[in-house]
C-alpha cells in the first residue's frame, strides 16, 4: 500500500517524497561557495530592510 | 574595481566588503595583537549551511598574551588600534568596512575551535571558519533558540563527524544538553 502519510511543518502540508526532496535542495544549497553564500546574504539583508520593516538592519555594502 | 578588458570593455567587478573586513582582522594578526582568529557564529554556521538572514560577523580571537582564568581580558589594544583605522561603534559591535563586527575573547572550548577551524579563503583573502562539531558544541552552550536552531540546519545540511562532535561535547559536559536537543527537535 502506497505510504501517503503527510508532514505539517507551519502552514505547509507536505508528503514524505517531498519533504526529502526539500532537505536534498537545502543540502545542495549549502554546498554553494562561501562568496555565492554572502552574496545571497546581503540580498536577504536588503529584504529585511525594505519589506520586512527592520528599518535598522545594517546592510552590508559592495565596494 | 574596474579591470580593462581586450575589446576596450570595462568590466566592473563588484567586490563585497567582507572580504575588506577580513583583510582589517588579519592586520590584527600581522601587527601582532593577536595570536589567531576564526569567524564562528552564524556566518561561521553559513559557511556549511544554506544561506540564511544575519546581520553581523563574530570574531573568535586568540590574544598573543594569554590570560589566568580571573585575571581581567583586555581588548583595548584591539579595539585602539581599529579606533586609529578610523572604525566606529554602532551599539556592541565595531563597524569594520561596513560589516558589524563582535569581537570575542576565547576560553577553552572556543580556542580549541579556533585552532581547529578550517583554513579557507574568502575572494582570495585568507581566514578561517570554526568546523561543524565544535560550531554545534557552541551553539549548544548558548542554547538560545535560535542556537538551536542552527544545530539543526547544520546536522541536517552538511557533514558532520559524529565521532568528534561526541569527543568534544563528552569533554566539554555538553553530552546531556545534547540529548535533550536531539529529544526535542527531532522525537517530537
Amino acid at each position: 500500500m502506497k505510504n501517503n502519510q503527510k508532514i505539517v511543518i507551519g502552514d505547509r502540508i507536505l508528503t514524505k517524497k517531498e519533504l526529502f526532496e526539500e532537505e536534498e535542495f537545502r543540502k545542495e544549497r549549502a554546498k554553494l561557495s562561501f562568496e555565492e553564500k554572502i552574496r545571497q546574504l546581503i540580498e536577504l539583508q536588503k529584504l529585511a530592510s525594505s519589506w520586512g520593516n527592520k528599518k535598522d538592519v545594517i546592510v552590508w555594502k559592495v565596494s | 574595481m574596474a579591470v580593462p578588458a581586450e575589446a576596450g570593455i570595462t568590466l566592473l567587478i563588484l567586490s563585497y566588503t567582507l572580504k575588506k573586513t577580513l583583510e582589517v582582522i588579519n592586520e590584527l594578526k600581522k601587527e601582532g595583537l593577536i595570536k589567531d582568529y576564526a569567524i564562528g557564529g552564524a556566518i561561521g554556521a553559513l559557511r556549511w549551511t544554506q544561506p540564511f538572514f544575519t546581520e553581523d560577523l563574530d570574531i573568535f580571537i586568540i590574544l598573543k598574551k594569554e590570560t589566568k582564568e580571573k585575571e581581567l581580558i583586555t581588548l583595548s589594544p584591539v579595539y585602539e588600534y581599529l579606533k586609529k583605522s578610523g572604525y566606529i561603534w554602532k551599539g556592541h559591535w565595531i563597524i569594520v568596512e561596513g560589516v558589524p563586527v563582535d569581537i570575542f575573547p576565547v576560553d577553552e572550548l572556543e580556542k580549541k575551535a579556533v585552532e581547529d577551524a578550517e583554513k579557507t579563503e574568502y575572494e582570495g583573502t585568507k581566514t578561517k571558519v570554526i568546523k561543524p562539531e565544535y560550531l554545534i558544541a557552541l551553539f549548544l552552550r548558548a542554547s538560545r533558540d535560535k542556537d538551536l536552531r542552527k544545530i539543526e540546519m547544520i546536522l541536517n545540511q552538511t557533514n558532520v563527524d559524529r565521532e568528534k562532535l561526541n569527543e568534544i561535547l563528552n569533554k566539554y559536559g555538553l553530552t546531556e544538553k545534547f540529548t535533550n536537543f536531539r529529544k526535542r527537535y527531532y522525537e517530537k
